[in-house]
């Protein structure tokens, strides 16, 4: 347990450390500090993942917090390994990333700092079991990353973004404190162990507690209706920190959901529910709305949200598995649940840096002026394909895997004998598969408009080269995982059973059954690989036949050219039309007029329906309220020394009554 | 092991006989005597020894499509019982591998329509996502029902659905074989989704999105689509066939039932003409209303008393 204090001291200094080196040595100093960090926080937690022992120290810090544990359990030891290592990939990538920034003299002293900072305050996060230090660090993680996102502080819409995202943070740490003071009002201690024995016999305060903290989290991880800070924040930063946001901070909201559920015991059948609805209501519309977006940072953080969707199902079927007393069901919702957390920040971390490539050569992240990138770019194609195909859940990469062990799940909770269970859970599996293929429909989009076809900028059109090897490099490993994580599910599954059984009993025996689909699975992805590497070679190899190289097939028409290509938004078209009403759409027509039209234009652009129609009109609603009282701050400091005597007035008053 | 070849012969050369089945019953219906039920194979073998016209806008996405297409196919069809009643690889929720098998195909087709960079393409690719994403979730819906009933959740409660649905066996089956049937009109892309017997202006959807593809390549495409329809086909033939029979006599109704839907096809086709596109949906949403019937249905044998 000091090799953890000690790495989370390392990568709280390393910031400092690297900002005094020049400019060209400061990120290779601060990924060689927060590698070391990192191999540090590693190993506690590894040693807990292989002995499933968990490690304690109790720490005295003063009379107020008294004194602090700080508890490495197998669920806190995966949070860890999540952490470190994805945050290490976007460190490394961030070289390359902050190059031109650092030529055009930027200054990234700051960013260094709080980059490290926001990793070690999640390290602090996930371990700590005491709930006024626990809320210190979530508000140090997100200052630290709210920092992060106004990178690019001088262009307006950062900063908007940045602001909205401190709103919203600050919102969800709202309802974490109110769970929190209610459950150490019933317990009389800050501890998370004590809260666990005051929560065991009130399962109606247990309840309220655990739809607070729900709220507060899932502000965090964004669930809808929580979400709407998500798809402003992330196009707004980095695309390093945008990564490691979307890849890991959100999931310290799964975490603290994850916790708060250990602690309040039994699930009831109405919150489990809750949990199921919300989030087949949150991979929906995440993924509708991804549809909608050409804003690549924006479809990718709409992704976001049906991801956490999804994670959010496999929990529910956990908690119905709890509620219903099927341990089977909980088991495999959790370990669906929680092995989706670990491959969506491995496939959403490799998109988000891909995205990030694409962006330094072209500067532009509207994907409907990019295009034909795959013969300047070819390596960053492919880690965007792979992406693509894991984020989609399809064989033999990871994505698949954790979406087979919700549907297992599901699946196997259908034979609890309940009418509603039963309707809820074909309901949440029709309502996967809808989510497995407008995923399919996205990322098709996304992957073609942008890498395939003809340029259909100039920006496009320039790249000459693909990015260096330090950028790809990150990419690759990550690439790798994925695949590795496909193709041999049963020991993932064996090691992702450590963190479940903090969430419900693991009884090895019952779970011979999903081990060997693993094990099936896993021969199935390796069969279906090797084959293709095979046939593909061989027809590239031996293929006899000759090959003749000609325009694309036009009918007959033989000058195709980039403008008569399919675009984005035509290509998902037909399926937006079905689902009109569920959209605000915006049109901004100018039509060409008289005999000779001058000019002319038509531009749409999709609003968030939430955005529309709940937070904007509450916005309005706010803003007029308070403007009633814009005529208290006058400006005039003999009025303002007025409110302070009425004030000291209306306290001696106060006082005089009540004391 | 006799079976597990017979199998295999099965999936590899019925599908050609059922595109023939179906283009000899739509010049049947046409008065006219039309090509031998075998003319798909010789088309088939004719286009594996061509050579390829290949558009210079694309890249290496284009060249393995076709590839990943047919094999994607084949692993799907070890999920699916075919004629034996058995699946090659019979696991619970052996749904879930098929249909994100042919998910991965799917994803690969669409990409290497969207690499020639053609509008006519992109249409057609635009409109199959499309299409998918209204037909899957009622296939799931269907087959996690019937599933619901035997508690196994393997594809063999296909095989004994009146012994777990009871009086509503019946029932069950029909709905669930129109839901199957729809599906096939629907991926195979045959009228009145789409129209696979031209190439260009009255068809827009699966036979656009090959446009560009030439020699092996497109008859890759070709047989894999054919693939497709087969195995959906042998599901509904599953619910079909009684159980407790010969293998024999099962093969033999099994390929009978498989000839019965391709000459049913060819008749929807001769007597039906595709529905514009925009009223396609209408269409499929018949296919979920009828999963939500087969979910009733269930929910009434089970909870019903």
């Amino acid at each position: 347990m000091d090799n953890y204090f000690l790495g989370i001291m390392i990568l709280l200094l390393s910031g400092f450390v690297a900002s005094v080196f020049s400019k060209k040595n400061k990120i290779t100093v601060l990924s060689i500090l927060v590698a070391i960090g990192s191999i540090f926080c590693l190993i506690p937690a590894i040693q807990v993942l292989i002995n499933g022992e968990s490690l304690t120290q109790t720490v005295f810090l003063s009379n107020i917090f008294c004194s602090i544990n700080f508890v490495i359990d197998s669920l806190a030891a995966f949070f860890v390994a999540v952490i470190t290592i994805m945050s290490l990939a976007s460190v490394v990538y961030s070289k390359g990333y902050l190059r031109p920034y650092m030529e055009q003299d930027k200054n990234i002293n700051s960013h260094l700092v709080f980059l490290p900072m926001l990793i070690a305050s999640m390290l602090a996060v996930v371990t700590c079991q005491n709930a006024l230090m626990f809320l210190i660090c979530w508000e140090i993680m997100s200052l630290s990353s709210f920092f992060l996102v106004i990178f690019e502080n001088e262009k307006k819409e950062v900063l908007k973004a940045g602001i909205k995202y401190l709103v919203f943070m600050h919102i969800s740490v709202l309802f974490i404190i109110i769970s929190f003071a209610l459950m150490s009002l019933q317990s009389g201690s800050l501890d998370f162990a004590s809260f666990a024995s005051g929560m065991q016999n009130n399962e109606q305060y247990a309840n309220l507690v655990f739809l607070l903290a729900f709220v507060g989290f899932g502000t965090k991880c964004g669930f809808v209706p929580f979400h709407n800070w998500l798809p402003d924040a992330h196009p707004a930063a980095p695309s390093h920190v945008s990564a490691i946001m979307s890849g890991v901070m959100i999931k310290t909201g799964i975490y603290g959901i994850l916790r708060m559920l250990s602690l309040t015991g039994k699930p009831s059948l109405l919150i489990s529910y809750t949990v199921l609805i919300i989030s087949v209501i949150s991979a929906l519309y995440g993924v509708l709305y991804a549809i909608t977006q050409h804003d690549l940072k924006r479809l990718l953080a709409y992704h976001s949200i049906e991801n956490i969707g999804i994670i959010g199902i496999g929990i529910g079927v956990g908690m119905l598995g709890l509620a219903y007393n099927s341990p089977i069901v909980a088991v495999l919702g959790f370990a669906g649940g929680i092995l989706h957390i670990l491959n969506h920040s491995i496939f959403k971390e490799l998109l988000f840096l891909s995205a990030g490539s694409v962006y330094v050569k072209t500067h532009t992240r509207d994907i409907e002026s990019l295009g034909g990138l795959i013969k300047s770019m070819p390596a960053t194609a492919v880690m965007f394909l792979i992406g693509s195909v894991a984020i989609c859940g399809l064989p033999p990469f990871n994505g698949f895997v954790s979406e087979f062990l919700v549907y297992l799940g599901m699946f196997k909770g259908l034979s609890i004998h309940n009418f509603i269970s039963l309707i809820a859970l074909i309901g949440a599996i029709a309502g996967l598969a809808l989510v497995g293929t407008m995923a399919i429909l996205c990322f098709t989009k996304a992957f073609s408009i942008i890498f395939l076809g003809m340029p259909r900028s100039e920006a496009a059109e320039n790249v000459q080269s693909d990015n260096g090897k330090l950028m790809i490099f990150p990419m690759g490993v990550l690439a790798t995982f994925t695949l590795i994580i496909g193709l041999f599910p049963q020991y993932v599954f064996n090691f992702i059973l450590k963190p479940v059984s903090v969430m419900c009993e693991c009884n090895i025996e019952s779970l011979s059954e999903p081990l060997s689909i693993m094990q099936i699975i896993s021969v199935y992805a390796l069969a279906l690989v090797l084959l293709l590497a095979v046939i593909i070679g061989l027809k590239l190899m031996l293929s006899k036949n000759k090959t003749v190289m000609f325009e694309t097939w036009g009918c007959g028409y033989n000058r195709p050219n980039n403008h008569m290509q399919y675009t984005a938004s035509s290509y998902a078209s037909p399926f937006l039309s079905m689902l009109k009403p569920l959209f605000k759409k915006v049109f901004d027509i100018e039509k060409p007029r008289k005999l000779f039209p001058k000019s002319a234009h038509f531009s749409l652009h999709i609003d968030d329906i939430e955005e529309a129609y709940l937070i904007n009109p509450l916005l309005k609603g706010d803003e007029w309220f308070l403007s009633k009282f814009e005529r208290i701050q006058s400006g005039n400091i003999q009025s303002y020394i007025k409110y302070g005597l009425i004030f000291l007035v209306l306290v001696i008053i106060g006082s005089l009554f009540i004391g | 092991m006799i079976m597990f070849f017979v199998n295999l012969i099965i999936l590899l050369f019925v599908p050609f006989l059922m595109t023939g089945v179906i283009k000899k019953t739509k010049t049947f219906w046409q008065g006219k005597k039309g090509p031998s039920v075998l003319q798909p194979l010789y088309d088939f073998i004719r286009l594996m020894k061509k050579d390829f016209v290949i558009s210079n806008t694309t890249s290496f996405v284009f060249r393995i499509a076709p590839i990943v297409s047919i094999v994607t196919v084949l692993f799907a069809a070890m999920l699916v019982p075919l004629a034996s009643g058995k699946a090659l690889i019979n696991i619970p929720a052996g749904l879930i591998i098929f249909a994100y098998t042919l998910g991965l195909g799917k994803f690969v087709a669409l990409i290497s329509a969207m690499d020639t960079g053609s509008s006519f393409e992109g249409m057609g690719a635009s409109r199959e996502a499309c299409f998918t994403t209204t037909v899957e979730p009622a296939f799931f819906v269907t087959i996690a029902s019937i599933m619901a009933l035997s508690g196994n959740y393997t594809f063999d409660s296909l095989v004994n659905i009146t012994a777990n649905a009871g009086n509503y066996g019946i029932l069950v089956t029909v709905f669930a074989s129109v839901v199957l049937f729809i599906m096939i009109l629907v991926e195979g892309s045959r009228v009145p989704v789409d129209d696979p017997a031209t190439h260009l202006e009255l068809t827009m959807i699966h036979e656009v999105m090959i446009l560009d593809n030439s020699g092996s390549d497109l008859a890759l495409f070709s047989w894999a689509n054919a693939i497709k329809m087969l195995l959906i086909s042998s599901l509904i033939a599953n619910m079909i066939i009684p159980s407790g029979i010969t293998e024999w006599i099962s093969v033999l109704l099994y390929l009978s039932v498989v000839f019965i839907i391709s000459i049913l096809i060819g008749t929807v086709e001769s007597c039906m003409a595709r529905i514009r596109m925009s009223h396609v949906f209408e269409f499929i949403f018949v296919m979920s209303s009828l999963a939500l019937v087969v979910l009733s249905l269930v929910i009434a044998r089970m909870f019903g008393g």
